[in-house]
């Protein structure tokens, strides 16, 4: 078995583990992370550059995918490649794919414990591009096979690059009639722009009905508090606030943080809101001098250990700030200087342009 | 502290109206009371040091020394040689413009002293809108300019109030004849908006490089090169536009450049973080921090300190860091080289500093430039400009006398 493989078979086997319902040792993901670093320092010389600090291998800055390809394999193995969205910087993030089974994997699993801890299928409402219309959009590739594993029926409300609002209001009207719960999915942004599209119109969506929003706005356009945008819809489709989550996700990585109030609000005990991080990922706020953890719950920058990084880099450092809450992360945002990025802005783009 | 529009207005009136009695006074004398008030901020700044410190988020000690280097320059002599470089070279019969309004901003919180030094020893009477983030040291300077003499005192005061604030902004400007505007592009943009048919006087955002020629980095020399640039670097945790984000080094193969930045930071950065310790570094510029150092060491060479940092890389591939002591160091083999990578930042250069065997070919480089807006200066001034210096190209005195 070639390193690669038996790598790949540690992180498959770390995730069924924890979808079996087992607990993941944290001391072996550590381990699998050392691994995984060594292997990826090997064999992508940028990566191989960086230089350890403290105990932990080094971690990969997120800028770093907009200068340079990031990956263990040939060019000519890709099978997919990712893009940020951005407009301030003509150099976009990008995340090369050789193999998409890890990222499959672990957001399937992640969803299935923080999103859909209650349902097998689910009605799906997209704010959000087809793959089609966005080839190059993690969040749309996430959102294709969230249908495909999860999806009772489907419908993407964005055709030909605009949220179509009467798709939207179509669907809503229709799951409204009919009782039954549905999920809308999709960037903030694009929530923020049904909200400016559908004026009075309220719906009361069935118990069980939830959403999950995604990104930022990036200084792009209009921006709305976080707590008002959470307050705004759960007003606009009748949705209780705990049935409202953010998903943390990057171009950069493979797996995706979920806020914990959906879970909680299911099967207890509630906390308070904060992002679960999957037990095959470490998510640890660093101190930017030292790069070391801070203490308790002071506020860092975010480090991200991502297994399911395998033909990248397995250890990520944001640009965003973070500070630990419970057994979780709270991200306060991005870095006012750092390059704007994330799947919100090419919803915006299109909106802009419409 | 918020004033409104009508308090504003008051303000305004009075400064205008105090620059007669201003006026009256000689040369001589106004710059005798100023290097006196100067004088007496030195000797009070010492207690405010806690107070300068939090609001700046510099550490005491880099107060300390920011305020006295920056009070020693204004002293008699040097008022009276400035007063006479512009009398050399101004049209016959020019005269002081009747107000000056100022707006500062805030991460040099020693800008004001030649922003409202210099309008005052050249009679033109001064408004000042502090910024926000820092009062203490313009209210400390106007106390000590009132304390000094009344004429004096009465020509200058000092409001504060959010930016963007149209009416206040239009009050702030209504009486001048010309305004001074330190910030970013969209902040002079903005007051651009609001002066109408007034000059404006702009600083705005800049970057500024050191040169350290073959000889800079030799012995008997080398000590002396990596203590002052070390003090430029450090000074006021490289935040402002006067601080170095490249030093040129002139270097015969990389290993010798990397000797030399092994050198500045065991030499020269390490013990000056223990004189002028680096302030509390804001969350955010951390965050950009720790893109910028990464990116650094993957695409060269890092030497990474408890309060800074050093990129050697080349200069085909230079990227702009988030000051507080980060900087790049690019190996060159000559002069020509190093204005060839800065050629591309313009007008937004803003000063040279270079070591005593390269400051003169520096200088006339700069000149030949155009517009020759950036000077050159020696290392270990760069954050220390003389009374005189110019700023963004043009004498300090520039818009205050007319024909």
């Amino acid at each position: 078995m070639s390193r690669r493989s038996d790598l790949k078979h540690r992180i498959e086997a770390m995730i069924a583990h924890f979808q079996s319902g087992g607990e993941v040792d944290p001391a072996l993901r550590d381990v699998l992370i050392e691994d995984l670093a060594t292997w990826q320092a090997g064999r992508i010389p940028e990566y191989g550059r960086l230089q350890r600090q403290g105990h932990w291998p080094a971690a990969l800055p997120t800028d770093v995918f907009r200068f340079r390809r990031i990956a263990a394999h040939a060019e000519e193995d890709d099978v997919r490649v990712f893009l940020s969205s951005g407009t301030t910087s003509s150099e976009r993030s990008v995340h090369a794919y050789g193999d998409l089974s890890l990222y499959d994997l672990a957001a399937r699993a992640a969803a299935q414990r923080m999103l859909f801890p209650d349902v097998g299928q689910i009605r799906l409402l997209m704010l959000a591009p087809h793959e089609k219309e966005a080839p190059d959009s993690s969040l749309e590739y996430m959102l294709a096979r969230f249908a495909e594993w999860f999806g009772a029926e489907c419908t993407w409300a964005w055709r030909h690059g605009a949220l179509d609002l009467d798709r939207l209001t179509a669907v809503l009207s229709r799951a409204e009639s009919a009782g039954e719960p549905i999920a809308l999915l999709g960037t903030s942004f694009a929530f923020v722009h049904a909200e400016d599209g559908l004026g009075q119109r309220r719906f009361k969506l069935a118990p069980g009905s939830r959403v999950m929003q995604t990104g930022g706005y990036k200084g792009r356009s209009r921006e709305v508090d976080s707590d008002v945008l959470l307050q705004a819809i759960s007003d606009r489709y009748g949705i209780a606030a705990p049935f409202i989550i953010n998903e943390f996700g990057a171009t950069e990585l493979s797996s995706q943080l979920y806020e914990t109030t959906l879970r909680e609000a299911i099967r207890g005990p509630a906390g308070r809101r904060r992002l679960w991080v999957p037990p095959w990922v470490r998510a640890t706020p660093v101190d930017p001098d030292t790069l070391q953890p801070v203490e308790s719950d002071k506020v860092g920058i975010l480090r991200i250990d991502d297994t399911a990084n395998l033909d990248s880099v397995c250890c990520i450092q944001t640009a965003d700030l973070a500070k630990r809450v419970e057994d979780g992360i709270v991200v306060l945002g991005r870095a006012p200087g750092a390059i704007p990025r994330g799947c919100s802005l090419a919803a915006d783009q299109a909106l802009g342009a419409r | 502290m918020t004033d409104d529009a009508l308090t504003i207005r008051g303000r305004a009136t009075a400064v205008l109206n105090a620059g007669r009695a201003l006026r009256t006074a000689s040369t001589a004398e106004r710059a005798q009371w100023l290097a006196e008030a100067a004088e007496a901020v030195k000797r009070h700044a010492g207690q405010a040091g806690p107070k300068l410190s939090k609001a700046t988020g510099l550490s005491v000690p880099m107060v300390d020394w920011a305020g006295r280097t920056t009070l020693d320059t204004i002293r008699e002599d040097t008022l009276l040689a400035l007063a006479r470089a512009a009398d050399a070279v101004s049209e016959p019969l020019s005269a002081p413009i009747a107000m000056l309004a100022v707006v500062l901003a805030g991460n040099v919180f020693t800008a004001p002293v030649r922003g409202i030094v210099v309008p005052l020893l050249f009679g033109v009477p001064v408004l000042v809108k502090a910024s926000s983030k820092e009062l203490t040291f313009p209210a400390m300077l106007r106390d000590a300019l009132r304390r000094s003499h009344d004429n004096l005192g009465a020509a200058l005061d000092v409001v504060a109030f959010p930016g963007g604030d149209v009416e206040r902004e239009t009050a702030l400007v209504e009486r001048a004849e010309a305004v001074s505007v330190y910030g970013s592009d969209e902040t002079i943009a903005a007051m651009a908006s609001r002066v109408g048919p007034r000059s404006i006087i702009p600083h705005g955002h800049g970057v500024s490089v050191a040169y350290c020629g073959a000889e800079a980095l030799s012995d008997p020399q080398r000590s002396n090169t990596i203590a002052n640039l070390a003090l430029d670097i450090c000074a006021y945790d490289q935040r402002g536009c006067l601080s170095p984000q490249l030093v040129f080094v002139e270097a015969v193969t990389e290993r010798s450049a990397m000797d030399f930045a092994v050198c500045l930071a065991q030499e020269g950065l390490d013990p000056m973080n223990r004189t002028l310790p680096r302030g509390p570094l804001p969350a955010s510029i951390g965050a950009e921090q720790g893109q910028w150092r990464g990116v650094a060491e993957v695409e060269g060479t890092l030497i990474r300190g408890d309060s800074y940092g050093l990129a050697i890389r080349s200069a085909q591939a230079i990227r702009w860091s988030p000051g507080y002591r980060n900087v790049t160091i690019v190996p060159v083999r000559s002069i020509d080289e190093a204005f060839d990578a800065i050629e591309p930042i313009g007008a937004s250069l803003k000063c040279v500093g270079a070591d005593p065997a390269s400051i003169s070919n520096v200088r006339a480089r700069l000149d030949k430039r155009r517009p020759p807006r950036a000077y050159a200066c020696s290392l270990g001034s760069m954050q220390t400009p003389a009374v005189d210096a110019p700023a963004d190209g043009f004498p300090i005195w520039h818009e205050l006398l007319r024909a």
